[in-house]
């Protein structure tokens, strides 16, 4: 166990440098170099000023220097808390990312929080009145949910809002700690649509989860030791249900970062992913780079953290 | 995966694996598609609603009563008249563009799986066959490719590649080839172990003869199953990438670029939104439905795997 511990922290480094390595490659694809793009796109076309230009920038960024000591500087720089300054908004993006982290984080909390709060009490139903009315409802309410891609149940709850309540979310984004009601207003809508979508498998985990773990001996023994069957499923069956149910979770919430994407452009939230999507439209590679080795680090993280989980959850697994 | 698999099989009778010897994998795999109706009524379901699908696809030049990008109407035509499903911002033909968007989808959909799910495979059936220092190279390279969030790093390959169709085509490869890789060397590697794959090899039969006539046959349920259940992934995710306007070029008619900006006249236009988003659900309810059926009859073991 503790060997396996120490051995998924170890692998956590150089998955953390592969990933790194791929996105300072996939950088350097880009055609032209950074700093004519930069130039460029910034406007200035008089060809003695760019190229003077040109050569500042390529010298402020190391571009002079050959690639491999490119990459190792850029890694210096991360490890010291250094992302790189963004030519386009004149700031470094260090900056940028402290702003819009919690933002994203907290769409992302509650969305898992709401849909676990739905999903599981949903499972449960559906596994205690299994082929009865309430699991095929239950049942076809997370296949459905799992078929609307989140841009287009997004697109209708904004629709719905605004043709039968004439109402908008508030177009500026204020922080939780500002003012909490409004923040909210905001918020819920994107953690709906999105928690919609990740409930089903939820469910559908938590169904199939309960329905196996229900059929187990010590199940029968507490039932027949005469608990009522409410206290049977909550604290004796769920408990081992739920095992698996939270690692998955886990594992989703890195899949949910994609989503998070596309919701916080429909909904104007101004975090990680408006952020990308707005660099990337600008050409601003400082910070496109730097908001892609972020989320592919919380992903590494995460599912350090599920697999940890699951070795502590679940003593019975054993890591060869 | 390996360890699950090996066991399973080794429980067999003999008499039952020399039945399955003499019943290759192909045609094993061609009995489970012809039960397919009966036994998976919901997949069926699916499949109708993929055949629509492919039948847009096909026709749509035949279907579509005008050209899906000449933008040549009056704006905001609500749907009825001669456009039963409206005109757009530009003056576009709704319909035009929802049936010519089935086109577009299944194009993607089809050869980024195509491409990315064989690749995918045979790269799993290499590595997985012959083992060592190239295999475990090959999957550290997975690892790294698997260690994104699938989205992001779509986001940032479009970035760098540029908007198009053909480059959308290539970021799904991209996203698929490690998953298929991962996938079906675990499969090979229980295939491997396989008496019949032994006797090939003591027999003296060459490593490329003995992956072609009992590998790859044998992971062939496996390689479907990836195949049927990430067309809905590869659509949904171009539709995704087209919507976030890093997909398809804003002309093509794609139903996640048609969902575009939708937000913005969303009060004023709800159908240029609702039309192509309803044909995407449709589409991928379809295709998810089918998919788990077609999973369920040929590999029940890689259910919950999250392969899709």
């Amino acid at each position: 166990m503790r060997e396996y511990i120490i051995r998924r922290l170890l692998l956590f480094i150089p998955s953390l440098l592969g990933v790194s390595l791929v996105i300072f490659v996939l950088m350097r694809l880009v055609p032209g170099d950074i700093a004519e793009i930069l130039v460029y796109s910034a406007g200035s076309e008089q060809a003695t000023v760019a190229k003077a230009q040109i050569a500042k920038i390529r010298q402020e960024l190391g571009l002079d220097q050959p690639i491999a000591v490119q990459y190792v500087l850029w890694l210096k720089n991360i490890l010291q808390g250094n992302f790189g300054h963004s030519y386009i908004e004149d700031r470094p993006v260090w900056n940028m990312l402290r702003e819009w982290f919690p933002r994203t984080m907290e769409l992302a909390i509650l969305t898992l929080l709401l849909a676990t709060l739905w999903a599981v009490p949903l499972g449960v139903v559906s596994a205690v009145k299994q082929d009865r009315w309430p699991d095929y409802l239950c049942r076809s309410l997370s296949i459905s949910g799992l078929s609307v891609p989140i841009f287009f149940s997004g697109v209708l709850i904004l629709f719905v809002l605004v043709r039968y309540f004439q109402w908008l979310p508030p177009l500026e984004y204020v922080s939780l700690w500002e003012d909490p009601s409004r923040n909210l207003q905001k918020i819920i809508w994107p953690a709906l649509a999105q928690a919609f979508y990740i409930s089903a498998p939820i469910t559908r985990l938590t169904r199939s989860q309960l329905l196996e773990v229900i059929r187990e001996d010590y199940v029968r023994t507490a039932r027949s030791k005469g608990l009522i069957e409410q206290l049977v499923i909550y604290r004796h069956a769920l408990k081992n249900a739920l095992l698996p149910v939270v690692t998955f979770t886990g594992w989703w919430v890195g899949r949910l970062l994609g989503g998070i994407v596309v919701m916080e452009i429909i909904f104007q939230v101004p975090g990680m992913g408006m952020g990308l999507i707005t660099s990337v439209n600008n050409r601003d590679y400082p910070t496109v780079q730097a908001i892609v080795f972020v989320m592919a680090g919380i992903f590494l993280l995460l599912n350090l953290i599920v697999d940890l989980l699951y070795a502590w959850l679940d003593p019975r697994i054993k890591y060869a | 995966m390996e360890t699950r698999i090996a066991p399973s099989r080794a429980q067999r009778t003999e008499r039952e694996d020399s039945r399955e010897e003499i019943r290759s994998g192909w045609e094993e795999t061609w009995s489970v598609l012809r039960r397919f109706p009966r036994r998976q009524p919901l997949g069926a379901i699916g499949g109708i609603l993929v055949a629509l699908m492919v039948f847009f696809a096909i026709f749509a030049p035949l279907l579509a009563p005008f050209d899906p990008k000449a933008a040549r109407f009056d704006t905001y035509l609500p749907p009825g008249g001669d456009f039963l499903f409206g005109t757009d911002h530009l003056g576009r033909d709704v319909l035009s563009r929802v049936i010519w968007g089935a086109r577009l989808s299944l194009y993607v959909g089809l050869t980024s799986v195509g491409v990315g799910i064989t690749l995918g495979s045979l790269w799993g059936v290499v590595t997985g066959f012959f083992g060592g220092p190239w295999d475990a190279a090959s999957q550290r390279v997975v690892d790294t490719l698997m260690a994104f969030p699938p989205i992001i790093l779509a986001l940032g390959l479009m970035a760098v590649l540029g908007q198009s169709v053909e480059n959308v085509i290539l970021t799904l490869t991209v996203l698929l080839t490690p998953t298929a890789a991962r996938t079906i060397r675990s499969t090979t590697l229980g295939v491997k172990e396989m008496m019949y794959v032994e006797a090939g090899r003591a027999t003296g039969s060459p490593s490329r003869r003995v992956i072609a006539r009992h590998i790859i046959p044998n992971v062939m349920a496996t390689y479907l199953v990836l195949f049927s259940v990430n067309i809905a992934y590869a659509i949904v995710v171009e539709a995704a990438l087209s919507f976030l306007g890093l997909g398809a070029p804003p002309d093509e008619p794609s139903w996640g670029g048609m969902l575009t900006g939708a937000t913005e006249y969303l009060e004023r236009a709800p159908w240029i939104a609702i039309f192509p988003g309803v044909a995407l659900s449709l589409s991928v309810f379809g295709l998810n439905l089918f998919g788990d059926a077609v999973r369920d009859l040929l590999d029940p073991k890689l259910r919950g795997t999250g392969a899709g």
